[in-house]
C-alpha cells in the first residue's frame, strides 16, 4: 500500500567534521536526527526502501583525519575505515594478510557500489559480509578513534554492537589484521575460505556467509581452526563449538558429518522474507561442510588449488 | 540550533557544489545530498544516463567518478564535490566510442534502456584492463542487469571491444 513519506521532502543538513572529537560531539548533541556517513550506499538504500527514514541531518566522515589509508602499523596491517570495499578486494597487501576478506569483499555488491561503500560502512552496521571474515582473520577494531582507544577484538565489539547499551557515539575508525607475515607458521597447508550464498549467483544480498581459515598438516590433521558465519541481517559469530570439534582432528568422512550436526546446534539465525532459519541454519552447515570436503578432495574439485601427494589428508 | 563547531562545515538548502562533467566545471546550488543522477538528468539535461532501480541494484545510471564507475542514484552531491565526473555523453563525445561501436555490431541490446550504464562499465574495465579474464568481465559488469538480450550477446560485444583495443579514448 501507498504511504505518504514526509521524510522523503527533508533536506538533510550536511555536516562535515574534520576530526573525530567533533564528530562524536555533532552526534551527541543531535542524537537520533543525526546519522553518521561515509559511503552512505546502504543508508541510500534503507532510505529508498522505507527501512530507515530519511534523517534530519548527516554527519560526513570522510574528512575526519586518520579514517583514510591501508599501512604496516606495529606488526599489523592497519585498513582506515574509510577504504572503500573496492580497495580490499584489490589491494595487494590486503590480499596476503587476509585472503578470506580480500573473497568477502568480491561479493558484496557490484564493482559500482565497492567504489563508494566503506569498510567502516560494512562493519559498523553490525551484519556486514567482511564481518565473517574479519572474526576469523582475529582482526581488531579501533573503536571511536585511531590512536586513543584500545583495540577491540571484532567478536568483543560485535557483542557490544548487537547489546542493548551500543553507544551510538561509536565510530569505527579502522580495522587491523595480524601482518601475512604474523601468521603463526604450523607447517602443512594453510586455507582461507570465505563463501557466501544469496539468491542468485552475484550482485546479491547474501543470505548465508561462511569463513573458514585453518592448516591442514602433513599428517593431515586440522590446526588453528576458525569458522564464522553469517549473511542477511544476523548477527555473525565464530561457531566455536565446530571448531573445538575439527581442532587435532585428522580429516574424515565421518568428522564430516558431526560438523554437519555441530554447526545445525551453533548456528541458528532468525529467517526474513526471503528464506527461513532453518534454511539458513542448513545452508551454513553444508556450506562449511563442503568446502572442508573440497579442501580433502581438491584434485576432484579445485583445480586452482593443487596440492602434492604428500600435503593429502588420509581419510 | 547547534554552537557553531570550529572546522566543521554545515550545509543545508543552497549548499553549492563544484565538479566537472565531461571536463566542463560546474557549479550547482542544490540540497547537499542531491542524487548524482538528479543533478545530471534535471539539472543539467543530461539524460542518456538512466533512471530505473534507483536503489543501486541495476547499473542503468552507471557514469564514471574519477575515472571508476559509481552508481548516480547511490552517490549524493555532496559527495561529488571536486570529482571529474564522465557520462555517456562524454564518451561518445567524439563520435560513437569504440565499445559503443563493437556493441552495435554484436547487437549487445535489445530495447537498449541499460546500454549506456552497460557501456560505461566497459569503458571503465577496459581502461583498467584492456585484456580482462572472462571471470573479470562477468565481475565488472555484475552490477549492470540486462532484461532482456540474456547477456551472450554482450559479452560478444565486450570480447569484440577487446580484440579492437576498446579501451583506447578517441576523445
Amino acid at each position: 500500500m501507498l504511504q505518504w513519506r514526509e521524510d522523503l521532502l527533508r533536506t538533510p543538513v550536511l555536516y562535515q567534521p574534520s576530526t573525530l572529537e567533533e564528530a562524536r560531539k555533532l552526534k551527541r548533541e543531535l542524537g537520533a536526527k543525526a546519522v553518521y556517513a561515509a559511503g552512505g550506499t546502504l543508508l541510500r538504500t534503507l532510505w529508498e526502501n522505507g527501512t530507515a527514514a530519511l534523517p534530519e541531518a548527516l554527519i560526513d566522515l570522510r574528512g575526519v583525519a586518520g579514517f583514510s589509508g591501508v599501512r604496516h602499523e606495529d606488526g599489523h596491517l592497519y585498513i582506515g575505515a574509510l577504504t572503500e570495499l573496492s580497495a580490499c578486494r584489490s589491494h595487494g597487501e590486503i590480499a596476503m594478510a587476509s585472503p578470506v576478506l580480500r573473497e568477502a569483499a568480491r561479493g558484496i555488491a557490484a564493482p559500482s557500489v565497492r567504489n563508494i561503500a566503506t569498510i567502516g560502512g560494512n562493519i559498523t552496521c553490525g551484519y556486514g559480509d567482511v564481518l565473517p571474515a574479519l572474526l576469523v582473520a582475529e582482526a581488531e577494531l579501533a573503536v571511536s578513534g585511531p590512536d586513543s582507544s584500545p583495540w577491540v577484538p571484532v567478536a568483543a565489539w560485535l557483542a557490544d554492537r548487537w547489546g542493548s547499551a551500543y553507544d551510538p557515539e561509536t565510530i569505527v575508525a579502522g580495522v587491523r589484521l595480524p601482518s601475512a607475515s604474523a601468521c603463526i607458521e604450523l607447517g602443512g597447508r594453510r586455507f582461507e575460505v570465505y563463501r557466501k550464498v544469496g539468491r542468485r549467483e552475484a550482485f546479491t544480498p547474501s543470505l548465508v556467509t561462511a569463513a573458514l581459515v585453518g592448516t591442514i598438516g602433513e599428517d593431515g590433521v586440522l590446526r588453528g581452526v576458525r569458522i564464522a558465519a553469517g549473511g542477511g541481517s544476523s548477527r555473525p559469530h565464530r561457531l566455536e563449538q565446530a571448531e573445538a570439534l575439527l581442532e587435532g582432528r585428522r580429516f574424515s568422512a565421518e568428522l564430516m558429518s558431526s560438523l554437519c550436526e555441530t554447526v545445525h546446534e551453533e548456528y541458528a539465525p532468525s529467517g526474513d522474507a526471503f528464506a527461513t532459519g532453518a534454511y539458513k541454519t542448513k545452508t551454513a552447515a553444508n556450506l562449511i561442510a563442503a568446502e572442508l570436503w573440497r579442501l580433502l578432495h581438491p584434485r576432484e574439485h579445485s583445480p586452482e588449488q593443487p596440492v602434492s601427494p604428500g600435503e593429502m589428508a588420509s581419510e | 540550533m547547534l554552537d557553531k563547531i570550529p572546522d566543521t562545515m554545515e550545509a543545508g538548502r543552497g549548499f553549492q557544489v563544484g565538479f566537472r562533467v565531461n571536463g566542463h566545471p560546474v557549479t550547482l546550488e542544490v540540497p547537499p545530498s542531491r542524487r548524482l543522477l538528479a543533478l545530471i538528468r534535471e539539472d543539467l539535461g543530461l539524460t542518456g544516463t538512466k533512471r530505473s532501480c534507483e536503489l543501486g541494484r541495476c547499473g542503468s545510471c552507471m557514469v564514471l567518478l574519477n575515472g571508476r564507475p559509481v552508481n548516480a542514484c547511490l552517490t549524493m552531491a555532496y559527495q561529488c564535490e571536486g570529482a571529474d565526473i564522465v557520462t555517456i555523453e562524454g564518451i561518445s563525445a567524439g563520435g560513437l566510442h569504440p565499445v559503443q561501436q563493437a556493441f552495435q555490431e554484436e547487437g549487445g541490446f535489445q530495447c537498449g534502456y541499460c546500454t549506456p550504464g552497460m557501456v560505461v562499465s566497459v569503458v571503465a574495465l577496459l581502461a583498467a584492463n584492456p585484456q580482462p579474464a572472462p571471470e573479470e568481465i562477468e565481475e565488472a559488469l555484475s552490477g549492470n542487469l540486462c532484461r532482456c538480450t540474456g547477456y551472450a550477446s554482450i559479452l560478444r560485444a565486450v570480447n569484440r571491444a577487446i580484440e579492437q583495443g576498446g579501451d583506447i579514448h578517441e576523445n
